[in-house]
């Protein structure tokens, strides 16, 4: 039994068949992140608590095997972030497009996060998440304050979206599939 | 060191070896790589190799709907959560999402390991889990979660009382599933013994019995594990009635349990059992249930665990001196085997003669003689020993052990044999003083052999003293001459040698008219001006005092006064410490036959300052491995070594306090000394808590909590699996194949 098994283990290496593609999903507290990751997995809207860690779940898209982390984002949890970098095909960052008061602040975690030497090949999408809200920055505001054009070297993009309504998601993750793939094979 | 910092010495790590390969199977790409490498990761692990480095990695595969690997995760987190506590809160969200996984053996995994994961920051995050799982639908989740309680109040015991976990906790008690009410009762009593400790919850009510909860617990009793009716029982031990109706229930309730497979389960019957029968008034009935123990106490010895066997019989001791009847129809259970190792062989020498009366003397003393001439040398000495206290004990077989003796000396001789006999048979004439047949009997042989003994002290002591008591009896010139001898060497003799000198030359110049003058004029100047004993020097000078005063009347009295006869020559203890040897049946006491507080110090369990939870604010002095830290532990290493010797110890198999009663000494007179030497016993041994007291501060998670519970892994290790034995059926295997692992 287990010859046949690592027979085939074997051939899936080859293949790239039983491959997973790692993808974080991070941004600061409160952002929507844990909601996107249940949104995109089970399809639904489901009740969050704030993440003292993490929720990793694998997610088939496109005929890919995606393992999502989702991290907290608490102040307390942001160092460990780090933790987690290596081996990642992309980073998800999530902005609560609301919350102009810490807008700032989530650009310094961004930037300072893609200065890791470990996400150098990451590809990165930026949700501006809560849109359906009133007042919320558009994507371009967003990008804006994030500075995102100052990214040198990197496929990045980002898409207006709400987690709650489910708008922007699919499309954001589709754009992500596209570059992985690129850089997959 | 910042924790940024702390972070990136860990990412960065070595580049090459074993770690770093299983760095990276636990973050493949591959799940079957990852799950490999948790694999070998737990490997190492249990084989006691460092795989601490790799925490953040193995953490990072907690989250899984793999329960295998979850398992493996667990156990890890619970080894290592004390190394990085800080990264342990990445593991809180899982933890949180397992208590409501459908699943119970996931709850109740994941509510145990959280419990066990002794990080205060973890503490944080239990409220909600905790209380979820103590009001779990499936009783397997409730009792793990019972015992989390007794863990959390150990880390913080102000959250324990404030979000109701005692409360909910003493609930459980009235259970519908037994094995909760056993677990919820085993968490109180920890939390019990802990409070006593921490100032400001002393007078915490943990947990009081009363009728209800004892007939609660009484039909819960049969439906248990074996460590919840342990548990059941001891608190039935700790329950007093008087009122008779429900002292019967009690008893009766408790009998069946004689039955069970368990020796500790059978030991804790019969400690329950006797504490209730002291209450009971009906004395026909109190001797039919003493009848009952009779069977049970056997099957202690039945067991093929010597160990178990030397626990059992040194439990039965101590019952003995309370009851000495319930095995006096057993002396052949208690027969030394040949393959018996020779601690248990001496225990046994020990019953014995506890057991011997005048029906089953012959038996016995047929056994012993085969035992004298076996080649261990401690068990002949000590089967002589048995023949001199079994003569001693029964008058009807006094001249049939002395005869015995001196077969043993005729036909096997050699010096052990002939040492030790010849102490025993002094003995045996301290006890029948005067009686001429037994003295000439017995002085010829002494005379015989006496030559052969140059450093046995008692045995020497015991002769001399006889040359004084019965000078008739022996021949006028051998009597000069070895005193002559003795005195010749006076200095260079033991003071108990020196003090019976004294004592015979004095007695046999006074009643030989003075013809030992020269002699007594030698030996008081020797033991006044040369000797370095006190003792031996002031008993000297009174002597002398004495004499030269014209009083012949009280020189008659204080120098030819008579000892009173020795009775026994089998140690008994002293009534207050049987009574709470008997209250401590079944653990750790009745092994070293001392009581508890004898040797578990009481201010051993206070919180200490250093070894305490890492990370916990509590904490005063730092915790990181400084240099301080490397020094504490460094002196903690070495105590624990001087402990562990101690402790050797006291498990030595010698029986000193055994023998201290046949020691001879005549002048000291060992009749009333008998509970005064177990007293200075014990007086010893209550002096070391206070040596190591400073110690064990500081690693007080070293000693027993209550000597209860270690006296249960001495039994066997059946109870340590079964312990976790699901209590309902329908999730029954999947229970052990997930608790197999721990
Ligand atoms: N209106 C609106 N609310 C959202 C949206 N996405 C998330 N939320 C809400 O924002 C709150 C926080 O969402 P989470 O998904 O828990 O946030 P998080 O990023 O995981 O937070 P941490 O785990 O603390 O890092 C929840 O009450 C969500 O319902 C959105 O698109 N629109
Ligand atoms: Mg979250």
């Amino acid at each position: 039994m287990g010859q046949v098994f690592s027979f085939t283990n074997i051939f899936g290496k080859l293949w790239g068949i039983n491959k997973d593609i790692r993808i974080l999903i991070l941004g600061l507290d409160g952002a929507g992140k844990t909601t996107i990751l249940y949104r995109l997995q089970m399809g639904e809207v489901v009740t969050t608590k704030p993440t003292i860690g993490f929720n990793v779940e694998t997610l088939k898209y496109k005929n890919l095997t995606l393992n999502i982390w989702d991290l907290g984002g608490q102040t307390s949890i942001r160092p460990y972030w780090r933790c987690y970098y290596s081996n990642t095909a992309a980073v998800i960052f999530v902005v609560d497009s609301t919350d102009k008061d810490r807008i700032a602040i989530a650009s310094k975690e961004l930037h300072m996060m893609l200065k890791e030497e470990e996400l150098l090949d990451s590809a990165l999408l930026v949700f501006a998440n809560k849109q359906d809200q009133p007042g919320a920055m558009t994507a371009a505001e967003v990008s804006q304050a994030l500075n995102l054009t100052d990214l040198k070297d990197r496929s990045w993009s980002i898409v207006a979206s709400s987690a709650i309504k489910g708008e922007g998601l699919t499309e954001g993750l589709d754009w992500l599939m596209d570059v992985i793939k690129d850089e997959q094979l | 060191m910042s924790l940024e910092k702390k972070i990136r010495n860990f990412l960065q790590g070595p580049r090459k070896g074993e770690t770093f390969e299983l760095k990276n199977g636990l973050v493949s790409q591959y799940k079957h790589e990852r799950k490999d490498a948790i694999q070998r990761v737990i490997q190492a692990m249990t084989v006691g190799k460092d795989v601490s480095a790799l925490f953040p990695d193995v953490l990072k595969n907690i989250a899984t709907y793999d329960i295998e690997q979850k398992k493996l995760v667990y156990l890890y987190l619970m080894n290592y959560a004390k190394t990085h506590p800080e990264l342990c809160i990445l593991a809180v969200n899982t933890f949180v999402q397992d208590t409501e996984d459908p699943n119970p053996l996931i709850r109740a995994l994941a509510i145990r390991t959280m419990g066990c994961i002794r990080v205060s920051k973890m503490v944080d995050y239990m409220e909600i889990p905790l209380s979820r799982t103590l009001s779990d639908d499936n009783p397997y989740v409730r009792k793990t979660a019972a015992l989390c309680v007794a863990k959390l109040f150990d880390l913080n015991p102000e959250m324990c009382i404030e979000y109701g976990f005692l409360e909910n906790l003493k609930k459980l008690i009235n259970d519908s599933n037994p094995m909760v009410v056993a677990n919820a009762l085993s968490a109180l009593y920890e939390i019990r013994d802990m409070k006593e400790h921490i100032p400001g919850f002393e007078d915490l009510d943990v947990f009081t019995t009363n009728e209800t909860v004892i007939k609660n617990l009484l039909l819960c009793l049969n439906e248990c594990t074996e460590w919840g009716r342990i548990t059941i029982l001891t608190t039935l031990n700790d329950y007093q009635t008087d009122n008779q109706e429900e002292l019967i229930h009690i008893i009766e309730r408790i009998v069946p349990q004689l039955q069970h497979v368990n020796p500790s389960v059978v030991l804790s019957s019969i400690k329950a059992i006797i504490h209730h029968l002291d209450a009971l008034r009906n004395q026909e009935m109190k001797e039919s249930i003493l009848r009952k123990l009779s069977a049970p106490l056997v099957s202690l010895v039945s067991n093929s665990i010597p160990e178990a066997q030397y626990v059992g019989l040194k439990n039965i001791r101590i019952i003995l001196e309370k009851y000495p009847t319930v095995l006096s129809k057993e002396l052949r259970v208690f027969f030394i085997k040949y393959s018996d190792p020779l601690y248990l062989k001496l225990e046994k020498l020990e019953i014995m003669i506890r057991l011997s009366n005048d029906l089953n003397v012959k038996l016995l003393l047929g056994e012993l003689k085969e035992y004298a001439m076996e080649f261990e040398p401690s068990l002949v000495s000590k089967a002589i020993k048995c023949i001199g206290s079994v003569a001693i004990k029964l008058q009807s077989c006094t001249v049939k052990s002395v005869n015995l003796l001196c077969t043993l000396i005729d036909q096997r001789g050699g010096d052990l044999i002939i040492n030790e006999s010849l102490g025993v048979l002094i003995n045996i004439l301290r006890r029948y003083p005067g009686k001429n047949d037994l003295i000439t009997l017995i002085v010829p042989v002494i005379s015989n052999h006496i030559n052969g003994i140059e450093d046995n002290n008692d045995t020497l002591s015991g002769y001399i003293w006889c040359l004084g008591e019965y000078p008739k009896y022996f021949q006028n010139t051998e009597t000069l001459e070895n005193l002559t001898l003795f005195v010749d060497d006076f200095l260079n003799y033991d003071s108990t040698i020196q003090l019976n000198l004294l004592n015979t030359i004095v007695k046999i110049n006074l009643t030989n008219n003075n013809t030992y003058s020269n002699l007594l004029q030698k030996v008081l100047e020797l033991a006044t001006q040369g000797c370095e004993n006190a003792d031996v020097r002031d008993k000297a000078y009174i002597y002398w005092r004495l004499l030269s005063s014209d009083d012949t009347a009280s020189q008659q009295k204080i120098i030819s006064h008579k000892l009173p006869p020795i009775n026994t020559t089998i140690s008994s203890f002293n009534p207050n410490v049987l009574e709470s040897l008997i209250d401590e049946l079944s653990t750790v006491s009745s092994v070293y036959h001392k009581p508890a507080s004898t040797f578990i110090d009481k201010n051993a369990y206070t919180r200490p300052s250093g070894a305490s939870i890492p990370g916990s604010s509590k904490v005063k002095g730092s915790s990181n491995g400084g240099k301080g830290g490397i020094e504490d532990l460094t002196t903690m290493a070495k105590q624990e070594i001087i402990n562990n010797a101690k402790n050797e110890n006291l498990l030595d198999f010698d029986d000193d306090e055994t023998d201290d009663t046949s020691s001879f000494n005549a002048n000291g007179g060992s009749n009333g000394g008998r509970t005064s030497v177990l007293d200075d016993l014990n007086d010893l041994f209550a002096a070391i808590p206070q040596q190591q007291q400073e110690q064990q501060k500081q690693q007080p998670l070293n000693i027993p909590k209550g000597s209860n519970s270690d006296i249960l892994s001495l039994f066997d290790q059946q109870p340590a699996s079964s312990s976790n034995k699901p209590a309902n059926k329908q999730s029954g295997n999947v229970n052990n194949d997930l608790l197999d692992l721990f």
